[in-house]
């Protein structure tokens, strides 16, 4: 049952509670206390139980997906793709489908009753019943990616040329941080001291959120599309090259600094923190390794190597913890593994 | 036949851009792809809302995105929209044997080529097959006349100095002295180009679809005549250099010279392809450019029989031929210093 090995010693015992095969190439994951919800790319969205890895639902939405996030409650998913975007309620089964027309690159709730989806060049904001509460006024450019602030009372949208952060109701942005280029994955601390975006021309551009002042981490291989932060907000994880590179973001931030570089993939296709702060990374690759880090050991500049690898037949898909014990990875062949982890301390 | 040897070498999913300007034809040679019985399963990209609605096909709409980067060079200018949508169509587990990108009248296609040199994750799957231009043979004329301001590019020019094959569509409706008059007119600005004329469209789709014109080890193959030097009857700015020279290159010179060239005039210099031969090197060194960008490799041995040589072209405005010969012959290990 369990098909997973080591590159060193375990600390515990990690195994695979359960797996499961949907009929669809994963795009997309979300994880939130019982329910596990995975987009594949014909629009295939399945509602597994965390637990088990049971089949609650599965629904189609016409036109392909690109991602989906479960609301905090679990009550609620939002789904987005290529022609629109599509809401279910957990009640009913239900789903309501909003064929737009317009790519829909993301969905992010801001609590359990608004979710921010993007729609063409504007974001729109939703109440869970897919009632539109307000919509930004176009972007430069289609819609990349979101991240709300302020506890849900500020967006921030990035699209070609900027991020540009809209108070509630206000179509126009309150602030806009500007950079030429396109902006392709958005990551704000949550600290919320800095906004960072990953970039087409393989950099991290960096704003600091009180006076917008900027910085450019350049000299990646390729663009730049996946960025997060720990919980902690000190520590940002990258992709753009073979290695995972991880920015120290405590005091002044990383001007300065050099990044830890994580060594294992040749391409990296998914990054998720663990829950809790502990600095601990998984990381997926398309070679179908997971890779799990203690990311912010050793000194800046310091080369590391994975604390347990996972092996996968399949390019990883996406990655998402469902607290700190349990990591769900979804492979582009359809496969869908729970791991578990039982130590909090160890990988 | 010799489709099969493109396709063979490279696992990558051949993409063709069809351009033209509106009325071209572009929608009705697509059509005539989608339907006919190749087998083939194709995607299709459009920028322009269409006629197109084929079962077999999957048709997905787009709006022109271009996107700049900071550094402001031109050769970092791509299509955003491209790269959105070539990138989730990989995602996906039914697998196609063909892209088409229709674009709308007024691309410019560099952004368009660029994006298959810029874009790992689109280079990596998918590769550049052909810029396939569609002109109308009645009305291409005025649109080649046209004066357009300081700064702008006349579209019509451009996607013609970018096609790897022009299809000289709509021959019945304009008279012979026209359609020899258009021809000399992309000839003048595209001397290397294949051009296939046509009537609503018909042409053997091998002529249009996975011909591997992008294919470093078929440049130059299509038309070894297209060395020969054309007539310019007209002013054009947007001209071919042609040059063929004998014997061997210095390498050292030549990436000096290139590299250089492609820096400072890249902007002008549309297209460049060449095949050289490099003074101690088995094999033929093959090269492809767009702008500032460029593809190069060594490709197959040069036969102990055939006399080595260099034949290389850029499309651009405003060339120097003569500076471009001279400068290029500098670069012969024979001649000038040995360093």
């Amino acid at each position: 049952m369990s098909n997973n090995s080591s590159t060193t010693a375990p600390d515990a015992d990690v195994s695979t509670v359960w797996h499961t095969t949907i009929d669809d190439a994963p795009v997309a994951l979300s994880a939130q206390d019982d329910l596990v919800a995975v987009a594949g790319a014909e629009g295939m969205v399945s509602v597994l139980d965390t637990a088990t890895g049971t089949r609650i639902d599965a629904l189609e939405v016409p036109g392909g997906l690109l991602h989906l996030e479960l609301a905090p409650d679990g009550r609620h998913l939002a789904a987005t793709g290529p022609t629109g975007y599509a809401l279910w309620r957990r009640e009913n089964g239900q789903m309501a489908t909003f064929h737009t027309g317009a790519w829909s690159s993301v969905a992010r709730w801001a609590d359990r009753e608004r979710v921010a989806v993007a729609s063409g060049r504007r974001a729109v904001v939703l109440a869970a019943d897919g009632r539109e509460l307000w919509r930004t006024e176009p972007a430069a450019s289609t819609v990349t990616d979101l991240a709300w602030m302020r506890g849900g009372r500020r967006l921030a949208v990035a699209a070609y040329g900027a991020v540009r952060c809209h108070e509630r109701h206000q179509t126009a942005p309150v602030t806009t941080y500007p950079y030429i280029g396109s902006h392709l994955a958005l990551a704000v601390a949550p600290t919320e001291r800095w906004i960072c975006s990953g970039n087409q021309d393989a950099s991290i551009h960096i704003w600091r959120t009180r006076d917008g002042d900027e910085l450019t981490m350049s000299g990646y291989r390729e663009k730049v599309s996946r960025l997060a932060f720990d919980d902690t907000g000190f520590w940002l994880a990258a992709d753009g090259a073979p290695d995972v590179t991880v920015w120290d973001f405590s005091g002044k931030g990383p001007a300065g600094t050099a990044p830890r570089s994580l060594r294992c993939h040749e391409s990296i296709t998914a990054l998720a923190w663990r829950p809790g702060g502990g600095g601990h990374l998984a990381s997926g690759g398309d070679d179908g390794t997971v890779a799990l880090w203690r990311a912010t050991a050793g000194r800046p500049e310091g080369r590391l190597r994975p604390a347990r690898t996972l092996d996968g037949d399949a390019a990883v898909a996406a990655l998402s913890w469902v607290g700190p014990h349990l990591l769900i990875a979804a492979h582009r062949d359809g496969t869908v593994r729970a791991h578990h982890l039982p130590s909090r301390t160890a990988l | 036949m010799t489709q099969a040897t493109a396709a063979a070498v490279d696992g990558r999913v051949p993409v063709t851009v069809l351009t033209g300007f509106l009325g071209s034809g572009k929608t009705t040679l697509l059509n005539r792809i989608l339907t006919e019985q190749h087998g083939l399963r194709i995607a299709v990209i459009e920028n322009e809302f269409g006629e197109v609605g084929i079962d077999d096909a999957l048709v997905l709409d787009a709006e022109e995105e271009i996107f700049e980067m900071n550094n402001g060079c031109i050769c970092c200018t791509v299509r955003g929209d491209l790269i959105r949508i070539l990138g989730a169509l990989m995602r996906r587990r039914e697998k196609f044997d063909h892209i088409l990108i229709e674009t709308t009248g007024l691309a410019d296609p560099a952004p368009v080529a660029q994006t298959f040199f810029m874009d790992d994750e689109i280079a990596a799957q998918l590769r550049l097959d052909a810029i396939v231009t569609l002109v109308d043979s009645a009305h291409v004329l005025q649109h080649l006349d046209e004066v357009k301001p300081e700064g702008v590019e006349n579209e019509a020019v451009e996607q013609i100095a970018f096609a790897d094959r022009v299809v000289l569509n709509k021959t019945d409706l304009a008279d012979e002295a026209t359609v020899s008059e258009v021809i000399s007119r992309i000839r003048a600005i595209n001397a290397s180009v294949q051009i296939i004329p046509a009537e609503h469209a018909k042409v053997d789709l091998q002529q249009v679809m996975d011909v591997g014109a992008f294919d470093l080890d078929r440049v130059l193959k299509d038309d070894p005549q297209f060395l020969t030097e054309t007539e310019h009857q007209h002013d054009s700015t947007v001209t071919s250099v042609g040059i063929d020279l004998p014997g061997e290159l210095d390498e050292d010179r030549l990436n000096r010279w290139l590299g250089n060239l492609l820096r400072t005039k890249g902007a002008d210099i549309f297209r460049s392809k060449g095949i050289l031969a490099i003074a101690g090197a088995p094999k033929q060194y093959v090269f492809q450019g767009v702008h500032m960008l460029l593809d190069g490799e060594f490709g197959r041995d040069w036969d102990d029989r055939e006399p080595r040589g260099n034949k290389l072209v850029f499309i651009g405005r405003n060339l120097d031929r003569t500076a471009l010969e001279r400068d290029f012959a500098a670069c012969l290990a024979t001649t000038g210093a040995t360093a």
